[in-house]
């Protein structure tokens, strides 16, 4: 390696002209002004999506011009599409257009906006009865993303954004930089397998306390941040070392039954009696059991991650290759709770791979209750999916990073607009969606998996 | 020579049971139906029969371990009046325990099963309340039980027997193949009546003899209140509270127990393999019913106990393997013995966090078995209580179970009192102790009866380890103790910062005034009680809890620093049984207490209870009854601390903690100034969280203390169980006895702690404490144990696990070995680096401390052999390993100097 240039905190001026060169550059790919470059996205996140994520978080609609539905990775919510009445299923098949033939512009709805406004899309999350309600203004909040994995510019543009709309966000496994302080009714505090940052006035700032047993990018591993990105900064946080790889442990050390997990929820109860509480947990083969024992356990939240999420960072070996699909996960629980009788009292998220309205809309129509979401935030904020998040000066887009220089390439102001437009889109499309099925309320579309069809490899119903 | 541990070739009764036990019909299996959750289980032995009824409070404190979806008991070493048969009848035929799930099948049952299979000598209708609708625990109809004394009818046995090739059917096998018969034919109607397609309508719910079981869909202090078993009496009792996490409608052939023949077994925790063991069975001919973990260990126990005839250690090793370095610290010829076990049975053993309590029935002891798995992941305590005229032994999930139990006994019977001599954990899978004791209960030809504890190896336990001999009688040989007198210990409490009136801790050391009946209080009796006698110490004792009546706040401060002397200590008890004597003062506290409670006083209130909001007066005491307030949730005794701390006050007392969790949790950032002390059994999660209070626990505590800590004090004067500060931020800890599993894992910051004793394993895994030179944390493990007799002993090593500071990139560990006995092998990570004066500087000052609570001076951790050594001979300090060159860009921000 070349001997390092002498280091310097990026200059307002540096920031000005990168963040020039980063904004023009979302808004002229997005907007088909240059050709996407050939390497973009993925199979699961397609130059398309990634595009249309820029496009929609600078426009708050999706583009007419772009696939925003579904990717192409061949299985999960892309083998997935709605049945609406009448009309031809659009959902599949537009990606593979050249994007010549494309006008560029706004998506158009099915109805006009002042109807689709009247569709309801909050959802309660408290079911249990039992105190605090949070009713969120879309179904929907940020999933947790830590100090160290990635900036705290991001994370106060969510933090933000949740403020702004109505929804949450969460501090993931580092601690509550302070920034996030001024937005803490919005902010859930994770309490994880490492208990890195968790102290009781960070319990009793949240609103919702969520315990991470797991995460569907990789489970049986606990988090893992590694040394490039513990700065000081992250360390002082966390009280660690710095620039030692943190690797959370799994499990909890103190849970290793359910009645441990009652009484660890027990505790956050003590400290904090009017926080819901959410546990988040992977797909095994018997999550429903799983469900059902965290319902008991006081649980007002069910978190399931599936296995298509996770940023770079996730172990290869892990994160494509363990947990169940989170479109079997949610049915399987779903129909377990109704057929426990205990559906009506708890809420159930779905998480991991949910990248658009479309697969939010899937994920309920399968029995969720709503979702979150992470790396579609990333995306909003200009991630390309490089998958470069382990290195500590790896995010050239400053998202991924604690780097003092890189982070600057976010500012809060930008993001949390970028967001909030995301946001938009996202809650125009699923009024879209539930108008063409003809529902009122996100809610009639829980479990309705007869509004979803499968489709084949080659396009036809199965 | 590698000894044969499986199917001996030689003993053709194996083979048969084998093939025989294929042609076994199956059940449909389920496999969906295998979860299960944690549970709450306690087991006793005792040379005293114990009635039913001593169970129901601890039982009742232990529910929040269950969800009531399945509760049961065993009992072994019967009363043979109480069923109505005589002791022969009780010794010799099999008590065969029928649940009717359908009482309509009974008549069928009998008439075309029971009496074609065996002779029925009597038949004890098991009593049960009329309604089970009383017992608001209950949801579903417990079944009806009819118990059977049977024995296997002659013409069958000899049809059964004319299967075995003829030596096999011979002399030393008859038993075994009489027990098989029994074994196989319930296993044939257990199929037809509970677990085939005709549903669930009976089930033998157990078979061996001198053997009952009692389960249900409830908890099981209900078994014992509905099957009317509160006179019932046993030697050997087990009670467990299942938390199913599956299903709407439960069965009582789910529950626990679990038997096999001469065996029945609880469990707390589940296995990841269950799958490979009902494999590993199938292969052997062994069909489950109940699809549950718990049936198929307690059919692997039944199979390497009854059928392999292995001996206990060895049934114990193929359940709990002993790995790593622990395998390698065992002789030659265990490790082959053990490498044959582990090759062979790996597939029966379970795998994940589990803890069995077994209840055995053999001919020769009435047997108790306490069974952790090699990783230690389920909490367990082991506890033993000694009179002139009774042994008592318990295994339980918490000790406050344990305490709760001798509570109950000690009210009803003279012979008991309140706490047990010794109190311990295993270290599973381990070469010291193996990870399991067996507690025997057994008869002289004169009916004497008596207890005998050993670890998995056969070792005795006893309580000289804590200067009772094991007669009973107080070990006055002296000689033996290689401490320092009381009298240097008790110099140290002068500098104690303890809260409470100080003056009280100069003692005086003139030993006979002082045992007269009208001690002034405030005086520290410490020194004194190696000269009391009974008499004179309940002389005193009463005085102390008079002192305290009138509502004078000096004679009640000094009245509290006389009972934490004593309950702290330690110190020499003399002729007196300290366990006996921490029983009184339980008594001394409640009536100080209750005379508080009736005259407060300037400086002792005592809560009144919900509604309470006396305005906190400064310098004044709130004391908080834990009775009577929940053991977690909204109106626990934890909330009401809160409270109280949020309307002002920081002085407070809990006493009556009967399991209590949370304590001290949920104060927020900033309790400086809060003084907590803590009395009884304590429970969970102690001092979670808290940042800048003082917590002082007077006695043992329980499992996962401290955990996030970030500021503040905590003192324990007893053990600590597991995931002992998980997490935690900062803060200093002293713990005058051992940490069970895990202790300090995953913690950052700077906490600062001593240890006393030892820890079971994995202590201060990835440990992330900064440098502890620079205002980091650290841990001082002593490897001393108190020796009952005011002084310490120096343990065989101060550390025995096979994992100390594993992945560790920050802190340290300062052991005190000053013969060298940790090893490089028991790090994983971690490094011995020189022990420097910059490392005895930062922890001089904790062990000034530490000796304030302790009275275990410097002067003491410093000498060995009765030597004073300088410290960088007694201490070695545990640092973190080198870690890897830094990467690129890490160079690049190290250089910029961020």
């Amino acid at each position: 390696m070349a001997t390092p240039a002498e280091p310097q905190v990026a200059t307002p001026t540096l920031i000005r002209k990168v963040t020039h060169y980063l904004h023009d550059g979302f808004h002229a790919r997005c907007h088909g002004e240059y050709e996407a470059p050939p390497a973009l996205g993925d199979a699961r996140w397609t130059a398309d999506l990634l595009m249309a994520g820029w496009y929609q978080s600078e426009h708050g609609r999706p583009p007419a011009h772009l696939e925003h539905r579904v990717g192409a990775s061949g299985g999960g919510f892309d083998r997935l599409a709605f049945a609406f009445r009448g009309a031809d299923d659009a959902t599949l098949g537009d990606a593979g257009r050249p994007s010549s033939d494309r006008r560029v512009g706004d998506a158009k709805g099915s109805a006009p906006d002042d109807v689709l406004a009247q569709i309801d899309t909050t959802i309660p999350l408290n079911r249990r009865d039992d105190g605090r309600q949070i009713v969120l203004s879309a179904p929907w909040y940020g999933g947790g993303m830590s100090f160290g994995s990635v900036s705290e510019n991001v994370m106060v543009s969510r933090a933000r954004a949740a403020q702004a709309w109505g929804t949450l966000t969460c501090t993931g496994e580092g601690g509550y930089p302070p920034g996030l302080v001024p937005f803490k009714d919005n902010v859930i505090t994770q309490v994880a397998t490492g208990l890195f940052g968790v102290r009781e006035e960070t319990i009793q700032h949240a609103p919702v306390v969520e315990f991470k047993y797991a995460q569907g990018a990789k489970p049986g591993l606990g988090g893992h941040l590694l040394g490039d990105k513990s700065t000081t900064a992250v360390a002082n946080i966390r009280e660690s070392v710095p620039w030692v790889s943190l690797f959370s442990p799994f499990p909890f050390h103190s849970v290793y039954s359910v009645e441990d997990h009652k009484k660890h929820i027990d505790w956050i109860r003590t400290v904090n009696p009017t926080a819901l509480i959410s546990v988040k947990v992977s797909t095994p083969a018997d999550v429903d059991m799983v469900a059902v024992g965290s319902y008991y356990a006081g649980a007002h939240i069910i978190h399931l991650d599936g296995s298509y999420g996770g940023t770079g960072a996730a172990p290869e070996i892990a994160k494509k290759n363990i947990a169940m699909p989170i479109e079997f996960a949610v049915p399987k629980v779903h129909r377990h709770l109704e057929a426990e009788g205990i559906r009506d009292q708890v809420t159930l998220i779905a998480s991991g791979g949910v990248r658009t309205a479309y697969d939010i809309a899937k994920a309920i129509a399968l029995g969720a209750d709503g979702c979150v979401i992470g790396t579609a935030e990333l995306v909003a904020l200009g991630c390309t999916r490089c998958s470069n998040c382990e290195r500590g000066r790896g995010c050239t887009y400053g998202l991924t990073t604690t780097d003092p220089e890189l982070q600057a390439w976010v500012q809060p102001d930008w993001g949390a607009m970028r967001l909030l437009k995301l946001y938009k889109s996202l809650q125009w499309q699923l009024r879209d969606i539930l108008h063409q099925l003809g529902m009122g309320s996100v809610r009639e579309l829980r479990g309705r998996r007869d509004v979803l069809r499968y489709v084949a490899a080659n396009g036809g119903d199965r | 020579m590698t000894p044969e541990v499986d199917r001996d070739p030689t003993d053709p009764f194996i083979a048969d049971v084998t093939a025989q036990r294929h042609a076994l019909p199956v059940a449909p299996r389920d496999r969906e139906s295998a979860a299960e959750g944690g549970c709450g289980v306690v087991g006793l032995a005792s040379t005293v029969p114990i009635a039913g009824r001593h169970l129901i409070t601890p039982l009742a404190q232990m529910r929040n371990r269950g969800n009531g979806k399945g509760g049961g008991i065993a009992a072994v070493g019967l009363d043979a009046a109480a069923m109505g048969v005589s002791a022969d009848v009780l010794a010799e035929d099999y008590l065969m325990a029928v649940a009717y799930v359908d009482p309509a099948v009974r008549d069928e049952v009998e008439r075309t099963w029971l009496h074609a299979a065996y002779c029925v000598d009597h038949t004890w209708e098991v009593p049960r309340l009329e309604d089970w609708h009383v017992l608001p625990g209950i949801e579903v109809a417990p079944p009806e039980v009819v118990v059977y004394f049977v024995r296997p009818r002659a013409d069958h046995l000899a049809a059964f027997w004319a299967q075995f090739t003829p030596q096999s059917g011979l002399g030393p096998h008859a038993k075994r193949v009489e027990d098989e018969y029994v074994q196989q034919t319930n296993h044939r109607f257990n199929v037809d009546y509970y677990a085939g397609p005709g549903g669930t309508r009976a089930f033998v719910m157990c078979q061996g003899k001198d053997l009952l079981v009692l389960k249900m869909v409830g908890y099981a202090e209900d078994v014992i209140r509905y099957y009317r078993l509160d006179d019932f009496t046993a030697h050997v009792w087990i009670g467990h509270h299942r938390y199913p996490t599956k299903g709407r409608v439960w069965h009582p052939g789910g529950a626990h127990p679990f038997v096999g023949l001469n065996e029945a077994l609880v469990h707390n925790g589940d296995f990841a393999n269950y799958q490979a063991m009902c494999d590993y069975l199938a292969q052997r001919g062994l069909k489950p019913l109940f699809q549950t973990d718990t049936e198929v260990a307690a059919q692997v126990y039944d199979l390497h106990r009854r059928t392999y005839g292995y001996p206990l250690e060895y049934v114990i090793e193929s359940l709990a393997p002993t790995t790593e370095r622990d395998f390698t610290q065992l002789p030659p010829d265990k490790q082959a013995a053990y490498a044959a076990i582990q090759a062979t049975h790996i597939h029966g053993s379970p795998d994940g966090p589990w803890f069995f309590i077994i209840a055995e029935s053999l001919r020769e002891a009435w047997c108790l078995i306490g069974i952790t798995d090699t990783s230690m992941l389920r909490p367990q305590v082991f506890a033993l209580q000694e009179g002139p005229t009774h042994q008592i032994a318990f295994a339980g999930s918490e000790k406050q179970v344990i305490d709760a139990v001798l509570d109950e006994l000690a009210a009803a019977d003279d012979r008991f009192w309140r706490r047990a001599d010794r109190y311990w954990a295993a270290r599973g899978g381990s070469h010291t102790d193996g990870g399991a004791f067996v507690f025997e209960v057994t008869r002289d030809a004169d009916g004497a009866k008596h207890l005998r504890c050993t670890d998995k190896f056969g070792r005795a336990v006893t309580l000289a380890d804590v200067g009772i001999g094991g007669d009973g009688s107080v070990d006055v040989v002296d000689a033996v103790r290689t401490t320092d007198d009381v009298a240097t210990t008790n110099g140290a409490t002068n500098g104690a910062t303890n809260g409470h009136a100080n003056g009280a801790t100069n003692g005086q050391s003139n030993g006979r005034a002082e045992t007269t009946a009208s001690p002034s209080p405030g005086i520290l009796p410490r020194p004194l009680v190696a000269a009391w006698t009974e008499a004179a110490a309940t002389a005193y004792l009463d005085a102390l809890a008079a002192s305290a009546r009138p509502a004078d706040p000096a004679a009640r401060a000094a009245a509290f620093a006389a009972l934490d002397a004593l309950f702290d200590g330690p110190y020499d008890p003399g002729a007196l049984r300290a366990s006996r004597l921490i029983a009184q003062l339980d008594s001394v506290l409640e009536s100080v207490v209750a005379a508080i409670a009736v005259a407060p006083c300037e400086g002792y209130r005592v809560w009144a209870g919900p509604g309470d909001d006396a305005p906190p007066a400064p310098a004044t005491t709130l004391i908080v009854d834990a009775t009577g307030l929940e053991i977690e949730g909204p109106t626990s005794l934890a909330r009401v601390l809160v409270e109280a701390v949020q309307a002002g006050w920081r002085r407070l007392i809990v006493v009556g903690c009967t399991g209590h969790r949370f304590i001290g949790a949920g104060m927020g950032p900033e309790s400086d100034g809060v003084r907590i002390d803590v009395y009884g059994a304590s429970g969970d999660y102690l001092a979670s969280g808290i940042d800048g209070a003082t917590i002082v626990v007077h006695g043992w505590a329980q499992d996962q203390l401290a955990q996030i800590m970030k500021r503040g004090t905590l003192v324990v004067h007893g053990d600590v169980g597991q995931a002992f500060m998980y997490g935690a931020k900062g803060g200093r800890a002293f713990v005058r006895g051992d940490a069970a599993g895990r202790p300090l894992i995953n913690a950052v910051g700077r906490p600062r702690v001593v240890i006393n004793g030892t820890c079971l394993d994995y202590l201060a895994e990835s440990f992330m404490a900064g440098d502890p030179l620079r205002d980091g944390g650290f841990v001082v493990l002593n490897g001393l144990r108190s020796d009952g007799r005011g002084g310490w002993t120096e343990l065989a090593t101060p550390y025995g696990g096979g994992n100390l500071f594993s992945l560790a990139s920050g802190g340290a560990i300062y052991v005190r070995d000053p013969h060298r006995r940790v090893t490089e092998d028991q790090l994983n990570g971690g490094a011995f680096v020189s022990f420097t004066p910059e490392d005895w500087a930062v922890i001089a000052p904790l062990l000034d401390m530490n000796a304030a609570h302790f009275a275990l001076t410097i002067d003491r951790l410093l000498r060995v052999d009765g030597q004073l050594r300088a410290p960088e001979h007694v201490y070695r300090k545990i640092a973190p390993g080198k870690v890897k060159a830094l990467q690129a860009e890490e160079a690049w921000v190290a250089h910029a100097g961020h």
